[in-house]
């Protein structure tokens, strides 16, 4: 699994840097790029997420399935601003008081995140991020590797 | 956050009750600081609050270390001029605080436990056992910071000056004089506490006068028709500035946020790293209310100046203190110039901690010597960082406004490959990270510097800080991949142990 995320995580920054590298092709930006940044940004934010929280090669179906939802929704509200006719004028419809367009992007990538991702992170801390065994394990390793530094230590200095 | 306020020359603010209200700000500021300074006993104070912050103090301190005085006025001067182009600078946020948890903040606050660290290059140097990395990734940090800190001292001179009419000069040096009375004294641990009374000024400033904004123009339905009825392109999903410009904004401010070093060091500084169960719901919902303001004004203005209310502002940095003056109470308009303090000393401090651990801590450590009393050389540090500060902010507008242009994206791009991946890869190579954090250093400073001087100017909508990202970013994954039969070798086991669990 962690392959598969790192993969897309450099995919992801290729793709984005493909974006980068239309904007200076001569004649300006192609009609491409925007979709290649958008792509790559979401993309590169959401494989970050799941690099970080894939476990021993593993990534809880919860989180897999939180992440993949995520990307679809804020990658198709971008590609919904950038595919649909601008209809901003005098007059144009609103939605939730924003152009329709406007608000699509803006509610799906700057609210929605705010109520599943920090749940997700917290209802998942327990087996996928953090638990007390985990905390334990750590610090009882931790001190036997701090013992064996110091036994080293000592019998080198015995030596 | 990318400080802008740069040309603002805000209007006279000196009514008593706004003086009042920005003096009672003060003493309380001057009374956490006392209270913290008591605490502070050794260097692990001074740098990481002795790693003993609770929860709701750790989101706060964050949020108001993350958030500058650009949020206040630069920001809403930024909505007016471009429109929603600008809120993809904050847009980001919905999304960072979960991902920099994920990503970042257990295994920074158990390479403390497991190691003591206590700054970001302390981390990278010991995930790839480097000297060279560490002090590399210093001497960025410390670049970026005297930058941020001049920007910043700049824009503190000039509230300082619009409430207390005190001039511009006599104005950053006060503001620097208070900053650093309890920087010196207390370090992060007086900053940190000092910072939650800062933040929740700001959040309630925010909210206050976002619901001033929403009122003044009769509802967000009605400030939308009125804009584009004169603007279509304003509210259109890329504002004036294009998609390219705007997705741009995204991506630096999104991947870039696992790079601001000020904001990451606080990780460490959590007392139970089981708190950080709630931490992005916290910390996303404070700095969520905090930047109501941003966009609320900005708009507003815009509507307001569409509608014939008000003339046209002669310059964007006017947004805010305009329309405190015109559309709020006097009170609110009394929080709010504190509020703006408040953020800018909040990132201040912030910003003296990491530059004087990086001097005092860091680069000695790269060149093999580490300094014996850390606590009293970071104190003397904390004095010339920011004498050196002010001192350019004072100098030179220009120098001022080069300095600051990049902080965010050299923060970004010479931090995220090496940190916030290297910490989640087992493959990423020292030869790598040093690579990556060269790429970041070397693009950023000669694009900035050419693009400065008109040497070069980039496409339309294509800034520096998104490229040498993207290419720090290429860079260390390809490098690595190169050296990837180094890369086992290069893992302490307690370091494997922190990047396992």
């Amino acid at each position: 699994m962690k392959r598969l995320v790192l993969a897309l995580v450099m995919l992801s920054c290729l793709t984005v840097g493909a974006g980068y590298a239309g904007a200076f092709l001569p004649g300006g930006a192609p009609a491409w790029a925007p979709w290649c940044m958008a792509i790559g940004t979401n993309g590169a934010l959401m494989s970050l997420m799941a690099l970080g929280a894939t476990r021993r090669g593993r990534l809880a179906p919860a989180l897999r399935w939180t992440f993949i939802g995520m990307f679809v929704l804020c990658a198709g509200a971008f590609a919904f601003a950038l595919g649909m006719p601008a209809a901003e004028g005098a007059g144009g419809a609103l939605l939730l008081g924003l152009p329709v367009r406007t608000a699509v992007l803006l509610y799906a990538v700057g609210v929605v995140p705010i109520v599943i991702l920090p749940f997700a992170y917290a209802l998942t801390f327990e087996t996928s991020t953090l638990s007390e065994d985990d905390l334990t394990q750590v610090r009882a390793a931790h001190q036997a590797l701090q013992r064996a530094v110091v036994e080293g230590r000592a019998q080198g200095g015995e030596a | 956050m990318a400080p802008f306020l740069l040309q603002a020359s805000l209007p006279p603010l000196t009514q008593p009750a706004i003086v009042g209200i920005a003096l009672v700000y003060f003493v309380v500021v001057a009374a956490i600081a006392t209270w913290a300074t008591r605490r502070t006993k050794n260097a692990s104070d001074f740098f990481v609050a002795g790693a003993g912050v609770g929860l709701f103090t750790l989101a706060i301190a964050k949020m108001a270390a993350t958030l500058s005085g650009f949020a206040f006025i630069g920001g809403p001067g930024l909505v007016y001029t471009i429109g929603i182009g600008a809120v993809f600078i904050i847009l980001p946020g919905a999304i960072t605080n979960a991902m920099g948890a994920w990503v970042l903040a257990k295994k920074m606050r158990l390479l403390g436990e497991v190691r003591g660290l206590m700054t970001v290059p302390d981390a990278i140097g010991a995930r790839y056992r480097s000297r060279a990395a560490q002090g590399l990734s210093a001497v960025a940090i410390l670049i970026a910071v005297v930058g941020y800190m001049a920007t910043n001292l700049l824009a503190l001179g000039l509230v300082i000056d619009a409430i207390f009419a005190t001039g511009l000069a006599p104005g950053i040096w006060i503001g620097t004089a208070i900053i650093l009375a309890y920087s010196v004294a207390g370090g992060i641990l007086a900053g940190i506490y000092t910072d939650v009374f800062q933040g929740t000024v700001m959040a309630c400033a925010s909210l206050v006068v976002f619901l001033f904004a929403l009122k003044s123009g009769g509802g967000m339905g009605q400030i939308s028709h009125t804009i584009m009825a004169a603007d279509a392109k304003y509210l259109g999903p890329w504002g004036e500035v294009g998609p390219i410009a705007a997705i741009s904004f995204f991506f630096v401010f999104g991947v870039g946020s696992l790079g601001q070093p000020h904001v990451v060091h606080k990780f460490y500084m959590l007392r139970d790293p089981r708190q950080l169960k709630w931490y992005p719901l916290l910390m996303t919902i404070a700095l969520a209310v905090t930047q109501l303001l941003y966009v609320g004004v900005g708009v507003a203005m815009k509507g307001l100046v569409s509608a014939g209310t008000i003339a046209p502002l002669g310059k964007a940095d006017q947004a805010t203190p305009q329309f405190l003056l015109h559309f709020t109470p006097v009170f609110v308009a009394g929080l709010v110039f504190s509020g703006v303090a408040a953020a800018i000393m909040a990132t201040v401090n912030s910003f003296i901690s990491v530059g004087a651990a990086a001097l005092t801590h860091d680069l000695p450590k790269a060149f093999g010597r580490p300094v014996k009393n850390e606590l009293l050389v970071g104190r003397l540090t904390t004095v010339a960082l920011a004498v050196v500060a002010a001192t350019v902010a004072q100098a030179s507008g220009t120098l001022v406004a080069f300095l600051g242009i990049f902080g965010w994206g050299l923060f970004g791009s010479t931090i995220v490959p090496a940190l916030a991946i290297g910490l989640n890869w087992e493959n990423a190579t020292r030869a790598g990270a040093i690579a990556s954090i060269a790429t970041g250093l070397g693009i950023t400073l000669a694009g900035e510097t050419l693009s400065y001087f008109k040497v070069y100017s980039l496409p339309t909508g294509v800034s520096i800080s998104g490229l040498s990202l993207i290419a720090s970013l290429l860079v260390f994954f390809g490098v690595s991949w190169l050296t990837r039969h180094r890369a086992a070798s290069e893992i302490d086991p307690d370091i494997q142990l922190v990047m396992e669990v």
